[in-house]
């Protein structure tokens, strides 16, 4: 509850509305059988004008309990709502100071989760809290209190009845949680094997597995009703109880006052009344049973938000760092990597430079650290040991902005993010006009299709960015890498979906229009790099060796085999070709 | 009206089988609630026994009221009583055929899905499919739960009480359900408004949770571009949207209950009101006039607690009715043919053809335009072709995934359509581009088509495959659990289990779809060691990416927009100058 509590400041004129509204509502409540009863009396002493009197005070009864009910579903819901968007943006908020490793902990799905269907359930309690919960305590004490002043000697069995009532509730209703908790569960499982069959509905087809899958999601459905039948008959034994005890109630007020009506006959009158309390009291205590049960679920949602709230971001930009222009070289000095969790050291004591205006390869199989060095660049992790320098500052010292502006990188997976084109590319360089992004889509090759569309670079982007193909999105978010004219561009095996031609023509662009530039190319394949001025050769996590193409032939073992292999495979293939020729 | 059909007759198929119970539970209900209603009445005596008792105290006849209200209260306490325990039985019987009938559609469901055409999963999206399990099922289940209960006591309570206040005094009955139209006209115009507030907050909360799943899932470029203030920028808009328009659907359904409680206390007032203009204008006895007042004091709360109580379960029917129509539209679905009278397919020997082969999903858009191709046994066709021209989808035909429209295909001559439904699928395996993985151990991945294979088979299949070394370096080897989501496999790792997983299950006729994805060097080794191990000594239908698989390929086919264009070896192939000259001094790139 107490990362709601600063958000309630900001709300506190519709807090105050609610609850005393909501006090209103529970008054009149109260006061309903009291004026019914006056009215039955005045009925019976035929005194026509306290019965006029009375008749009035239950329509502004009735009229006040309608719009102070009103109002209070209208402040509640202010105050829900206000709450949750607020606590929702601050939660989004503190995500947008994660560094990714922050977020790989915790899941992106179950981040998006957390935002929605948590803060839903939130939303849900603190409604709840305005609408019912205050309301609670106020009728339950009040009934109990007005009960005893209408018939004062049957105090004891008022007691009795709330601690029967109040017992029950407590000794099934943690049962129940707990079975619904194991249906819940059992609910994911069934969802699991429903999604796994839907997906995959050729295999299972082509295997003939149809039966066995039912077998499986037959198994777990039946766990499930055997649940459902259970929680079914802890409800049907449940609510006959607590009428049963609301029975017994009222007929052991009957028998009471009829005992000793010769003592007591002014009770008569007010039986009705008396038991319209009785029956207050308790169904407002069972009503409250069902809301504290969705407050558990409410209280385990906020749990999960306030989990994120804590989480303390895993890499902060110094902010006192002044704004400065780096320049394009790159020093890693012996720099080990590890991803946080892992043993294993995915970079280990890797040592180079890079001048402004280098064309530099880096290659290596999958794993060998190549995306993670990218990276380090780009400071999305801080190395565990040793420095990376970008213009010559520690990147633990620079300034994040500077960082931004000098440094770019382009993933294999293009993302883009539904919007427009334009949208998009702006993402590289927030001022950027229309000849900006013409003239990054020439060089990515992205000019050709986008300037095809009729709305050219306000063309929409969809989700998944659907409306665009591999190589299309490729060329985009390569167009976003160089809008900013960046002194550091790193191209992380981002060409894959690129035809050949296009990619030789990307390539070329890249090295007329940015010529001041540091220019990064990771690739599985030598081909792609053989012209770099320096080509960096990872294998598991270690620089083994660096140099020029020629030098690396000439030097190195591993880059001769891994060229050896690659070069033999197309010489192949190139020979079959010129064979059949 | 229709739709409504539609629904209570899928209920009626569920519920049927349970009609005993069922009428049972509803003959309880209504005896539970004509106990509820007696039991006041008696509650009333005994009150006016004491009462007399009262005034005549002293006098002889005071002992035989006394004895009287002893009488009224036992019967009131058997009432309550019988009421209770009706209550209990109807719920406990209730709770067992709800959960069961509940279970059966579920169960029905699935069964349904696995037995569907594989159309149905390509035009319908698998999160639509899934909130059948997830939404329908569970709004179906709550509402057999509360409403069928409620319905049958409050609709017995609610023409109970008619009929007796009609019994008693027709005008002041009249005047009791007077205000019932417009109570029912502002409840229905409420709840209108409710739902429509309600599926527009559905539809923000949507794009909120489509923004937020794009912008966490692209973090790496967010970071890397240093646009957190914009991200934030953005979210706040679309949060500000779901603000105003869950306001709105939450105030919306929450007037309906304040609201209805009030106007059963004005309705009150004007049964009062109008008691006492009857008891001046019909110049009745004042005496029987008050009684009747006070009777209708009762019955007007009696009267209102249905319609309230029935006006806030609507919602639920509604969910109800709407799922139950899902259900009925999916169990109506078009199912596939298992031919059970066809031929047993128990090998090929000969060749696997297509002949003239038209085809298309949506009629008037030809995919295919007349298709004959054929693989000898043993040999191995590769499919080349760019985007769309046809490729998958000649791949669907051969294991019926889909039919053709005219023409055939055939096993040994024999057409597909009069093979046994599973003997076919038996003998055709199929390795898919975008491998699954089940949640499960990899034992059980491995041994997906064959669950009673020997773990010799299993291991054997998996090292021809190429992956039983990553497979024993895991901790728990093959019985590690796996799922789709998780990370243990890589791409091109995945594909090696389901190589593996067809190698075990050994067809006769492969289909391959190539991966596009790239993987690195020593990966793309294993996978096309795992292919060779595969392909070997089988005859094969590829559709082939890489260069080394068509240039293996015993005969290449090339599709362009769904016609064969050109056939051959790649020798020939590259002799014709022809298109596939083309892609092929293009890089291949082909997808």
């Amino acid at each position: 509850m107490q990362i709601l509590k600063p958000h309630f400041k900001r709300y506190w004129g519709s807090i105050v509305g609610a609850v005393v509204s909501i006090i209103i509502v529970a008054v009149s409540s109260l006061m309903q059988p009291r004026v019914l009863q006056y009215i039955l009396d005045n009925l019976l002493k035929n005194d026509r004008q306290a019965m006029f009197h009375d008749g009035i005070v239950l329509v502004a009864l009735a009229v006040v309990g309608v719009l102070a009910g009103i109002t209070n579903v209208y402040f509640a819901a202010r105050v829900a709502q206000g709450v949750t968007s607020d606590l929702r943006e601050e939660t989004y908020r503190k995500i947008q100071t994660f560094s990714l490793s922050n977020i790989e902990k915790f899941s992106a799905s179950t981040l998006v989760v957390r935002l929605i269907n948590d803060m839903n359930q939130v939303l849900n309690v603190v409604m709840m809290t305005f609408m019912q919960v205050l309301r609670v305590p106020i009728m339950v004490i009040g009934a109990f209190i007005m009960g005893i002043i209408t018939i004062p000697r049957f105090w004891w069995l008022q007691v009795l009845m709330f601690l029967a009532v109040a017992v029950t509730l407590g000794l099934t209703f943690p049962q129940l949680g707990k079975m619904f908790s194991r249906f819940q569960k059992k609910l994911d499982k069934s969802n699991m094997i429903a999604k796994e069959a839907m997906q995959g509905i050729r295999v299972v087809k082509s295997f003939n597995q149809q039966e066995n899958e039912e077998t499986r999601f037959n198994e777990v459905s039946d766990e499930m009703n055997d649940l459902n039948i259970k929680i079914g008959y802890v409800f049907s034994c449940l609510l006959p109880a607590f009428f049963l005890i609301c029975n017994l109630g009222i007929t052991a007020v009957v028998y009471l006052v009829g005992l000793n009506v010769e003592n007591n006959p002014g009770e008569l009158a007010a039986i009705t009344s008396y038991i319209g309390y009785l029956m207050q009291m308790l169904y407002t205590l069972a009503f409250g049973g069902m809301t504290l049960a969705m407050y558990a679920r409410g209280t385990v949602a906020l749990r999960r938000i306030k989990a994120v709230l804590d989480t303390k971001p895993d890499l902060v930009f110094a902010k006192d760092a002044p704004e400065v222009e780096l320049s394009g070289d790159v020093e890693f000095k012996n720099v080990s990597f590890a991803y946080p969790g892992s043993d294993n050291e995915t970079l280990q004591d890797i040592s180079f430079t890079a001048k402004q205006g280098e064309l530099i390869g880096i290659v290596g199989s999958t794993g060998s650290g190549k995306s993670t060095l990218a990276q380090l660049m780009t400071r999305l992790y801080d190395p565990t040991a040793g420095s990376v320098k970008v213009g010559g500052v520690d990147l633990r010292k620079v300034n994040e902005k500077s960082l931004r502006q000098a440094v770019a990188l382009v993933l294999q997976k293009a993302l883009l993010f539904s919007g427009t084109i334009a949208d998009n590319l702006r993402q590289g360089k927030r001022d950027a006009t229309t000849k900006d992004f013409k003239w990054a889509a020439e060089i990515s090759q992205a000019a050709e299709f986008v300037e095809r569309y009729d709305d050219q670079y306000e063309h929409l982007v969809e989700e998944r960015s659907a409306n665009f193909s591999g190589g299309q999105k490729q060329r985009l978010s390569i167009a976003r890498g160089v809008v900013g004219k960046p002194k550091v561009l790193i191209l992380d095996d981002s060409t894959s979906a690129l035809d050949a031609r296009s990619e030789k023509k990307v390539k070329e662009a890249l090295e007329q229009k940015l010529t001041d530039t540091t220019i990064f190319v990771i690739a599985e394949k030598i081909f792609s790099v053989m012209d770099a001025d320096k080509i960096l050769v990872l294998d598991e996590g270690k620089l083994v060796a660096v140099g020029s193409h020629a030098e690396l032939l000439e030097t190195s073992d591993i880059y001769r085999e891994i060229y050896a292999t690659q070069r033999t495979k197309e010489a192949l293939d190139e020979g079959e070709v010129l064979e059949n020729e | 009206m229709n739709d409504f059909k539609i629904a209570c007759s899928y209920f009626w198929k569920y519920l049927k089988q349970y009609w005993v119970k069922m009428t049972v539970m509803i003959v309880l209900t209504l005896l539970a609630t004509l106990f509820q209603v007696l039991a006041p009445i008696y509650m009333g005596n005994a009150v006016t026994e004491l009462t007399k008792f009262v005034a005549q105290s002293g006098s002889s006849s005071a002992a035989g009221f006394m004895a009287n209200f002893y009488v009224a209260l036992k019967w009131m306490a058997i009432y309550f009583l019988l009421n209770v325990i009706a209550q209990f039985i109807a719920w406990m019987i209730m709770s067992k055929f709800n959960a069961d009938a509940t279970n059966n559609m579920r169960r029905n469901l699935f069964a349904k899905l696995q037995r569907m055409k594989i159309r149905y999963f390509d035009t319908h999206q698998d999160g639509k499919i899934l909130s059948l399990f997830t939404s329908d099922i569970d709004n179906i289940f709550n509402a057999l739960n509360n409403a069928i209960f409620e319905l049958v006591s409050q609709g017995a309570l609610f023409i109970g009480t008619i009929i007796v206040m009609m019994s008693i005094n027709v005008k002041l009955a009249l005047i009791t359900m007077a205000s019932t139209p417009f109570v029912l006209i502002i409840a229905l115009v409420i709840m209108s408004k409710a739902r429509r507030s309600l599926d527009a907050q559905q539809d923000e909360i949507a794009n909120l949770n489509g923004y937020i799943n794009e912008q966490i899932n692209g973090e790496q470029v967010i970071l890397s571009n240093g646009l957190q203030q914009e991200s934030i920028a953005g979210f706040k808009k679309y949060n500000q949207r779901v603000k105003e328009t869950m306001f709105q659907g939450q105030f919306y359904s929450g007037l309906l209950f304040p609201l209805m409680q009030g106007l059963s206390l004005l309705n009150l007032a004007i049964v009062i009101v109008g008691g006492i203009w009857l008891i001046v204008a019909d110049a009745v006895n004042t005496a029987a006039g008050l009684g009747l007042i006070v009777m209708f004091v009762q019955y007007s709360q009696t009267y209102f607690q249905p319609i309230t109580q029935l006006t806030s379960i609507y919602s639920s029917i509604q969910l109800a009715l709407t799922g139950a129509r899902r259900l009925a539209k999916v169990e109506a679905q078009a199912q596939e043919d298992p031919v059970p009278d066809g031929q047993v397919l128990t090998g090929l020997k000969e060749e696997v053809a297509l002949n003239q082969v038209h085809f298309s999903y949506d009629k008037g858009k030809e995919i295919l335009h007349g298709i004959d191709l054929s693989v000898p046994k043993g040999q191995m066709l590769a499919l080349v072709g760019p985007t769309g021209s046809g490729k998958t989808t000649t791949m669907n035909l051969f294991n019926r995934f889909y039919d053709v429209d005219s023409g055939s295909v055939t096993f040994d001559g024999v057409d597909v359509r009069k093979l046994t439904l599973e003997s076919l699928r038996a003998k055709v395996g199929i390795v898919l581009q975008d491998s699954l993985l089940f949640t499960g151990t990899i034992a059980d991945n491995i041994k997906y088509g064959r669950p009673d294979a020997s773990d010799e088979a299993m291991v054997n299949a998996a090292k021809q495959a190429q992956i039983h070394d990553f497979i024993v370096s895991l901790p728990d080897g093959y019985e590690t659990q796996v799922s789709d989501e998780q990370s243990i496999f890589s791409t091109g790792q995945k594909q090696l289990v389901s190589i593996a997983r067809t190698l075990l299950s050994d067809p006769d006729f492969l289909i391959l779809d190539e991966a596009t994805s790239n993987v690195d060097t020593v990966t793309e080794e294993k996978i096309q060691k795992a292919m060779d191990a595969v392909l070997k000594g089988r005859t094969s239908f590829v559709i082939a990416h890489r260069l080394k698989t068509i240039i293996n390929a015993d005969e290449i086919a090339v599709l362009r927009d769904g016609h064969v264009i050109e056939r051959g070896s790649h020798a020939d192939l590259l002799k014709l100058k022809g298109f596939y000259h083309d892609l092929y001094t293009n890089q291949m790139v082909l997808d």
